[in-house]
């Protein structure tokens, strides 16, 4: 019969307004979820400026992207066992990204493997880590930071460089390349020559220590270069106590309060500065795209830009405001 | 009564309702697309109406959120104006010392970072501050700039810069600095107030989800910027310049709400920058998604509405127009049941049915008006006929008589007697079978002695037919036809056969001859003559009469050959005594 027909067909449109209905609740339903994304920063440390500078970054984009943030970070820059474990505990907290900075490139691998395939998000900034769940690496050009450092050490006017170099921790990715940087930039160079290499832990203290030992044994050397901030801190303070800062020129890494006294006072005699509040800032903001599914506008390395910092432009503008962080 | 007959021609099949659209389409389409119609106006007016309300509103609270910036900004300006008045009094008043009121002033405000004179070449000759002292070797003192102050009348602001003349601590302050009249060792005064209170304040103002403030110089200097080392970095930029040169207000440019706002008494100026898409795109998207779950509501409804007139206005039609079919195919045996509904389709179906109760009754009264009419004019053909056949016949029975033939005239006469019995019958229209063959074999004798034995005839009969009824004076006419037109003419002898047997359902009786025989034509006009004087009841008569009573298949059938003979063929149903008026 033709009215049977009918029947069905209103059938079919009464199905297919309730499957529409259902689907408008759903997403209206997804949509009211107003749970704020979990995300952690598990750091190489609190302490140092540098990094008090990349939280701050870090908080600004967690404000703006109505995140919540958990900053963790070992004591020492050395502890990747108590990194793993933080990043561990992170994930069984139910973070939904981790803002990973690796400070051994190898043996935290597994650690960021496990917490991808328990579903974690991962975004690695200042030091990379060796593996493939890592969605963006944000920080510094390593090498190119390294260039920049050899570039400040040949400023130094001397025809004959007597480089030593106060390196951190071997495992850590960003020191060594920084460190081969330098070395292939002064391998070019005719009249310089690398006579030593420490590395020390990234403790200003154990690092002054080491420079102190290194000064002494060998007292030819007349470029000092220092690959972050805790090992530039304490090579300064070898040098200021050794009565050296007039005759060793000495280039580090990164903004702090003595390292930038010292550069005033002509110990130090240029800063290679990096951007932490741009890490910090970035890799938030990318995790924020991680979980907000705009996965596809991050990029797999961002570039945050390096400045050389020397007496001369520390108190342009532009300087201050990389140099000295609003509190 | 007479039964219902067969109907004479089946009606065409009702092929209308199978082509155009159905009402329940109609209105279901009609509901449909008034309710989308609707729809869709609503959605385009209300996200129009949402979205300029909603960016009135983003624009409104991005110019709130400037005021109190620029409110802020003014009461630090305003605050600093007021400690330099307060400052330059106590550097003018010779009879006390300096130093003494600066201990006291600076424990009382902590935000004040320094204050330091200088001479008019611009050589730092004192600094006070609290619990510091500057720097033996000061690199570059950034809260005294020479050339500022050159071209400066009284006083001005700097813009935020860090505090260089102490050992490990670089706050970011503002400095103001002010002439200080009179000849005095001091020629200017200048006042590092804290910007952290400013820049923390401005960097937790927030509009809409992402939006924030700024600070700018009249020449779109960024002064501060809660994000400045992005931009430092290139990581981020504004458009500053363009900025710039835009007077205070509210603009709005692609996605981005601009909001310019000056602080009174310096060259600040506060912009707030918020977004659309956040603020504007999400809230319509929400009264869209609103919108739809209403639309699917409505759609529903009328979903509904539709089925409910379909099933009280539609499907009754429906039912009622295959009820009419129905009546058209079989107007005779058609029941009538009424149909349920709205009101107007009770209407027509009442008057349906009193319609198809008037035309049955008429129908009835048509067939039995027919059927009448036959009865009488077999009456008067039999009235007209029976004379000549009795002339004729008593003519042969007296010329039997003379001739001495008395059994032959004794036979003649109870042939004829029984020939007038059963063409009476009592009046009844169906007879057995058995009398009819009477009546047939007893026209055939006297015709064989009128016809002095020209001819043969014989019966062949099934003896289960001899009970059924049919029409009286069937076999009568066809045999008179076969004599007159099929033998009378023929020289050698003629021969007729009649037979009956069963067929089926059917009973079929049979009259051959081996007359002349008919053409086509012949046999043709023969079913259509109207009787005459000659023939008799024709054999027209006998067909209508079958037809009448029987139906359509019934009736006669004529196959002839000219020079080879006639068969006429009479089909009836099996029909029984008081089984007619049942069936």
């Amino acid at each position: 019969m033709k009215t049977n027909k009918y029947r069905g067909f209103l059938c079919l449109a009464l199905a297919l307004t309730m499957a529409l209905l259902a689907g408008c609740a759903g997403g209206a339903g997804a949509a009211a979820g107003g749970e704020k994304h979990r995300v952690t920063i598990v750091a190489k440390s609190t302490q140092t400026e540098f990094w008090r500078s990349v939280f701050a970054g870090a908080e600004a984009a967690a404000t703006e992207y109505n995140l919540e943030l958990t900053v963790t970070g070992p004591e020492t820059e050395e502890d990747y066992l108590a990194q793993n474990q933080m990043v561990t505990q992170a994930v069984e907290e139910g973070a939904e990204v981790l803002v990973f900075s690796a400070i051994d490139y190898e043996k935290s691998a597994a650690a960021i493997d496990a917490a991808a395939a328990a579903g974690a998000k991962i975004v690695t900034i200042d030091s990379n880590v060796d593996s493939a769940a890592s969605r963006t690496y944000i920080g510094t050009d390593n090498y190119a930071a390294g260039q920049m450092a050899a570039r400040a050490a040949l400023a130094c006017g001397q025809a004959e460089l007597r480089v030593g170099l106060v390196n951190y921790d071997k495992n850590s990715a960003n020191g060594q390349e920084r460190e081969r940087a330098v070395r292939d930039a002064l391998a070019e160079v005719p009249g310089a020559t690398v006579v030593a290499g420490i590395n020390v832990p990234a403790e200003a203290a154990r690092a002054q220590a080491g420079t102190a030992k290194m000064l002494a044994q060998h007292p030819e050397i007349n470029v000092l270069i220092a690959f972050n901030e805790p090992t530039s801190v304490g090579a300064a303070r070898a040098l200021s106590e050794r009565k050296l800062g007039d005759s060793v020129w000495m280039v580090g890494f990164d903004s702090n309060v003595e390292t930038i006294d010292m550069l005033q006072t002509g110990v130090v005699d240029a800063l290679i500065v990096q951007n932490p509040y741009a890490m910090g800032y970035l890799g938030v903001e990318s995790a924020y795209k991680l979980v907000a599914g705009q996965a596809g506008e991050l990029a797999a390395t961002v570039d945050t830009a390096t400045t050389i910092v020397n007496r001369e432009n520390m108190f342009t503008i532009d300087s201050q405001k990389v140099l000295f962080a609003f509190e | 009564m007479i039964g219902p007959e067969k109907p004479r021609s089946p009606a065409a099949p009702p092929a209308a309702n199978k082509r155009g659209v159905s009402m329940t389409m109609v209105l279901v389409l009609i509901v449909m697309s008034i309710v989308a119609l609707m729809l869709v106006v609503c959605v385009t007016v209300f996200s129009h109406q949402y979205e300029s309300a909603t960016v009135q509103n983003a624009k409104t609270s991005s110019g709130q959120a400037v005021a109190q910036v620029v409110n802020t900004v003014q009461s630090y300006t305003e605050d600093m104006n007021e400690v330099m008045a307060l400052l330059t009094g106590a550097m003018q008043d010779a009879t006390a010392d300096p130093g003494d009121f600066m201990s006291a002033f600076l424990q009382m405000r902590p935000d004040v970072i320094a204050v330091t004179a200088y001479d008019a070449a611009g050589t730092l000759q004192s600094c006070w501050a609290e619990g510091r002292q500057p720097k033996a070797d000061i690199l570059r003192n950034l809260s005294f700039d020479g050339a500022a102050a050159g071209t400066a009348a009284n006083h001005y602001i700097s813009a935020p810069h860090v505090e260089t003349i102490f050992d490990g601590y670089y706050p970011w302050v503002v400095t103001m600095a002010a002439r200080l009249p009179g000849g005095g060792g001091a020629a200017w005064v200048a006042l590092d107030l804290s910007f952290t209170g400013i820049s923390s304040y401005i960097s937790n103002v927030g509009i809409g989800q992402h939006g924030y403030c700024f600070l700018m110089d009249a020449n779109g200097t960024i002064i501060y910027h809660p994000q400045q080392q992005l931009i430092y970095s290139g990581l981020k930029s504004e458009d500053t310049a363009r900025l710039a040169t835009l007077q205070d207000g509210t603009y709005t440019d692609a996605s981005v709400i601009y909001c310019l706002q000056g602080v009174p008494g310096s060259n600040w100026r506060v912009v707030g920058v918020s977004y659309l898409d956040e603020l504007v795109t999400g809230n319509v998207l929400a009264m869209v998604r609103i919108l739809l779950l209403l639309a699917a509501l409505l759609l529903a409804v009328a979903l509904l509405v539709s089925w409910i007139v379909s099933s009280v206005l539609s499907s009754p039609l429906h039912r009622l127009s295959t009820a009419m079919a129905e009546f058209e195919q079989d107007a005779g045996r058609f029941s009538y049941q009424p149909v349920k509904g709205a009101r107007e389709v009770r209407n027509l179906s009442d008057s349906f049915g009193h319609m198809v109760l008037r035309i049955q009754r008429l129908m009835a009264t048509v067939r039995e008006e027919e059927v009448n009419l036959r009865k009488t004019e077999l009456k008067a053909l039999q009235a007209q006929i029976n004379p000549h056949f009795l002339y004729n016949t008593l003519d042969s029975i007296a010329w039997m008589c003379e001739r001495g033939r008395n059994a032959d005239a004794v036979q003649m006469v109870h042939a004829l007697a029984r020939l007038f019995r059963i063409s009476i019958s009592k009046g009844h229209e169906l007879i057995p079978i058995r009398k009819e063959l009477e009546h047939a074999e007893s026209y055939l004798q006297i015709q064989k002695y009128r016809y002095k034995n020209q001819f043969e005839y014989t019966f062949t009969v099934d003896p289960a037919c001899l009970d059924y009824l049919c029409n009286k004076i069937t076999l009568q006419p066809i045999i008179e036809n076969a004599i007159c037109h099929g033998l009378e003419l023929m020289v050698e002898e003629g021969h007729i056969a009649v037979k009956v047997e069963e067929a089926g359902q059917d009973i079929l009786l049979s009259v051959t001859d081996n007359g002349v025989g008919m053409t086509a034509e012949q046999v043709d006009a023969m079913l259509k003559r109207e009787p005459s004087d000659r023939t008799g009841i024709g054999i027209k008569n006998v067909n209508d009469r079958l037809r009448i009573y029987f139906g359509e298949p019934y009736g006669l059938h004529i196959t002839s050959e000219p020079d080879v003979g006639t068969c006429v063929e009479i089909r009836m149903p099996k029909v029984r005594e008081g089984e007619y008026e049942n069936k």
